[in-house]
């Protein structure tokens, strides 16, 4: 590794900015999570926030939750592994175009897009429109768990395409071809060759699919019609609707709890990695 | 390896694509959509994209979420980039540390990340606004930056750099010589990321950012709940399209620009490139500032204003000008969704509003908990001399005295259905149980209507606070839970006018409009009774603007600036002196508009359930919205 800095404490001198940006901004917030979600109104300490996930509401709200983003992750891994394949065979020519491709769209409001698919979705919207005017039958998914998948793959399926296209793409094409050359077919190649060098680029890929989805509320309040409660929605109406502010950063210490299981399996990954 | 593209994997890139692009293709036709509301196509216009010029709501929001992106992203830059260099020359133990707590931004949820941005700013005092979201936004940037040039910075080999320092460079002037070169690529890679993360960010500034202040986004949400307006649509158009223009003359240019380049490589000029990169960029960055500083967005700040916090849709635009015009208060105007959500809003900060237009039982509410101020009925003279005595009679159901409320609408809440679909003569809330109509019944997203309309149903009292009666009701929610297509509030209007529904709870005021936009529908108050309200504007305790708070009440009180109001959002006035203008007899006649002693009689008032009530209904409520 370099030796950019013969002198650490300079080293130290360059970082401070960020060192101070980040113990204020990052690390003070986290502990007043902390501190609220333990601690009720008098400041006594307390766990009843945290024990409230046991509640069947909020039980029901996180269980959900869990089954949509992970529906919506395998969803989103099967759609972009294949089409990381296609996109990183021709690298040569699309090498720019390709992120423009898939980062173009978020310069067009998250919420729009989201607000858009409702048009699309409703049972008299456009797809249905579509449909009746081919005579097939209509779909009806609008305000439905199947409408929030459909908003969650659609918002943050570039989110895994992006990693696994970076990791597919730094593949040494001698390798494949060393494997093929010693006789392996190209499900073989694939499933013991590109696959585990891709590891790294699916679980990132998988990160940031899955910890967004678990938590939005914003993608189910529009296309789950205000019908169906996620443990994001639970979160955001103890702040905004019945400031509860106690028990709302109290099950956000729960949902942390995911995040911290999720760095530790990516740490763990990148040590194997190395 | 075959490099050429099969038809089958054409194919599949063209669904991806179709995917990926069939939202926005959907919003840049809404663009020209003549009808306001989205579920009609009313015939193609340009109308929103001329209106966009005088928006300045929308354009402000839009120079706002400009200026927060691009110095986010200056210096999340600065600050990442420096880090990153730093980082390498680190301990491996201490390096790792310092990415696990980096990386705790872009893995944590979103919602978690804003709310505890929204707590450190709540308890340093810090006025939210323009610099809490910055903040914000510079903190998940920083993430996305290192993220980019971390990796990069580990491959660089620091010998030329050694190389330079021993022969004598300062260490700044060898970095730049040797390092940021290699470096720059990913630098501007990070940069555009976490630009474009902070353009399309809605959660952490929606909990970030406090009273009159707007992004795109938080705009955008505040919209969705009631139908976006089309200028918004028009002005996404715009920025898709200038985007993606700017995207393709950049692709060409990194053609054109590397040719160039290595012309000038061979001409032994490296630099030349690099110009032309640093030349694009702050060109940019101008045309971004000044863009913004045309809108006028952040930086202007009048001495008087006056903070409004009304509910969505509730005032024609054109008052709030003909008042700014008038008396020169500038009028920063914020709206709510529900009562709920407004108390939430004013508890967590008394002073973010001067003046609020809750309904009745949130103003017991905000009475009990001595959060509003008594009115000086002398500066509002207005108001005793139009608005008729049987409302301030009303009024003292929630008000005692008449000290704290100046009554603004009024209404009923009851079933607005399509004569298409229903054929049944609707009298009764029971139609909204009946399982012929599953995925045709639209509800309130509202804890006491959704309520009101069970206990109604039962017989019960409207403010019941007895835990059995509450059961019963949340049992009766739940049993209908399955047969109701959405909760929503003010979007009962579009789906209705759409056909997308058969049956809703709406109020009284929603029905003259949506009569006009689909006279198949008919409202109806159900023979069991239902609700009648009022809704008053009051001003808050710790109002920072009270003087102009009340001038703003006296002159909606004016006779023609109510009438003006109730033919925009056609809510009942309690303005007898409009009433009296209205010139459309079938209106001035209405029953819906202005029911009769008899209906009226059936209807109740909310009156505030107090704490323990609450408490029961937010569960109740909580349980009946996990019933799916």
């Amino acid at each position: 590794m370099s030796k950019m800095f013969r002198d650490r404490r300079k080293a130290g001198a360059v970082a401070s900015p960020y060192f101070a940006w980040a113990l204020i901004f990052i690390l003070v917030p986290l502990a007043m999570i902390l501190w609220y979600g333990l601690t009720d109104d008098s400041g006594a300490f307390t766990l009843v926030h945290i024990a409230a996930i046991a509640q069947p509401e909020h039980m029901k709200a996180l269980l959900l939750a869990l089954e949509l983003a992970i529906i919506s992750t395998v969803i989103c891994f099967l759609l972009a592994y294949p089409l990381g394949m296609i996109l990183a065979k021709n690298k040569m020519s699309s090498a720019g175009i390709i992120t423009t491709i898939f980062i173009l769209p978020m310069w067009m409001n998250f919420l729009l897009r989201t607000f858009s698919w409702m048009t699309l979705l409703e049972n008299h919207g456009v797809i249905n429109g579509v449909l009746e005017f081919l005579h097939l039958p209509t779909i009806h998914v609008i305000n439905t768990p199947g409408a929030i998948v459909i908003g969650m793959v659609y918002n943050f399926l570039p989110f895994m395409i992006m990693p696994i296209y970076n990791s597919l793409a730094k593949i040494d094409e001698n390798v494949i071809n060393a494997a093929r050359d010693l006789g392996a077919n190209s499900v073989q190649t694939f499933l013991r060759v590109t696959l585990p060098l891709t590891v790294p680029g699916i679980i990132s890929g998988v990160t940031m699919v899955f910890i967004p989805a678990l938590t939005t509320f914003a993608i189910s309040t529009m296309l789950g019609g205000s019908k169906i409660l996620l443990i994001g929605n639970v979160i955001e109406q103890e702040f905004t609707l019945t400031y509860d502010w106690h028990l709302g950063s109290g099950l956000s210490i729960v949902l942390m709890i995911f995040i911290v299981v999720n760095m530790i399996v990516s740490a763990i990954s990148e040590k194997k990695d190395e | 390896m075959n490099n050429k593209i099969r038809p089958a994997e054409k194919i599949y890139m063209a669904i991806i694509f179709l995917f990926m692009y069939a939202p926005i293709v959907t919003l840049i036709v809404l663009s020209f959509n003549k009808s306001k509301s989205r579920a009609k196509w009313g015939g193609f216009t340009f109308q929103w994209y001329l209106n966009l010029v005088h928006d300045s709501e929308v354009l402000n929001a839009m120079a706002n979420t400009l200026i927060i992106a691009l110095i986010a992203t200056i210096v999340s830059t600065l600050i990442g980039t420096a880090a990153s260099v730093a980082l390498t020359g680190m301990k491996r133990r201490t390096r790792s540390l310092i990415m696990g707590v980096t990386n705790i931004p872009m893995i944590n949820a979103d919602i978690v990340t804003g709310i505890s941005l929204m707590l450190l700013f709540k308890i340093l005092h810090f006025d939210a606004g323009f610099v809490t979201v910055l903040i914000a936004h510079i903190t998940f940037n920083i993430p996305y930056v290192m993220l980019s040039v971390l990796p990069r910075m580990k491959t660089i080999s620091p010998a030329v750099y050694e190389a330079a320092l021993d022969l004598g460079a300062e260490p700044f002037f060898a970095f730049r010589k040797t390092i940021l070169p290699d470096l720059t690529p990913a630098i501007i890679s990070g940069a555009l990321m976490a630009f474009t993360m902070s353009i399309d960010d809605f959660i952490i500034t929606y909990f970030t950012k406090g009273s009159g202040f707007d992004t795109l986004s938080t705009k955008i949400y505040s919209e969705v709940k009631r139908g976006i307006r089309p200028e918004i649509y028009a002005l996404s158009a715009i920025i898709f399209v200038v985007v993606l223009v700017l995207l393709l003359l950049s692709d060409r240019m990194k053609v054109r620009g590397s040719k160039i380049a290595d012309r000038a490589r061979n001409a032994g000029n490296v630099k030349l490139k690099r110009i032309g990169i640093a030349v694009a960029i702050s060109a940019a960055s101008i045309a971004i500032i000044l863009m913004a500083l045309a809108f006028g967005g952040v930086f202007t700040k009048k001495s008087t204003q006056v903070f409004v916090y009304n509910a969505g849709e509730y005032i024609d635009p054109e008052v709030i000008e003909l008042f700014q015009e008038e008396t020169g208060i500038e009028v920063v105007y914020d709206e709510f969704e529900s009562n709920e959500i407004m108390y939430a809003k004013v508890a967590a900060d008394g002073a973010a509003y001067d003046i609020l237009c809750p309904s009745d039982y949130m103003i017991a509410k905000l009475i009990d908990n001595d959060m509003l101020m008594k009115l000086d009925w002398s500066a509002i003279p207005n108001a005793k001399k139009y608005i008729g005595e049987q409302y301030y009679q009303s009024a003292t159901a929630f008000d005692p005295a008449n000290e704290y409320a100046v009554p603004y609408c009024w209404g009923t809440v009851g079933i607005l259905y399509n004569k298409e679909m229903v054929q049944e003569p609707v009298t009764s809330w029971n139609v909204l149980w009946d399982p012929k109509y599953r995925g045709e019944i639209l509800m309130q997203d509202s804890i006491r209507d959704a309520f009101m309309v069970a206990l109604a149903r039962r017989g019960y009292s409207i403010n019941s606070t007895d835990p059995a009666e509450i059961d019963t009701a949340t049992q009766d929610l739940i049993e209908q839970a399955p047969l109701v297509q959405a909760y929503v509030i003010d979007q009962v209007r579009d789906k209705m006018i759409g056909d997308e529904a058969a049956l809703g709870v709406i109020y009284s005021g929603e029905a003259i409009y949506t009569k006009r936009e689909n006279e198949n529908l008919e409202y109806v108050i159900p023979d069991e009774g239902s609700n009648v309200w009022i809704d008053g504007w009051c001003v808050t305790r710790e109002a920072r603007n009270a003087d102009n708070a009340l001038k703003w009440i006296d002159f909606l009180c004016r006779p023609e600036i109510a009438l003006m109001n109730f033919e925009y959002i056609t809510y009942s006035t309690p303005n007898i002196a409009a009433q009296e203008m209205i010139e459309d007899e079938d209106i001035r006649n209405s029953k819906v508009a202005f029911p009769d002693d008899e209906t009226l009689s059936r209807c109740d008032t909310y009156i505030s359930l107090g704490e323990e009530g609450d408490r029961l209904y937010n569960e109740a409520w909580k349980k009946v919205k996990s019933a799916n």
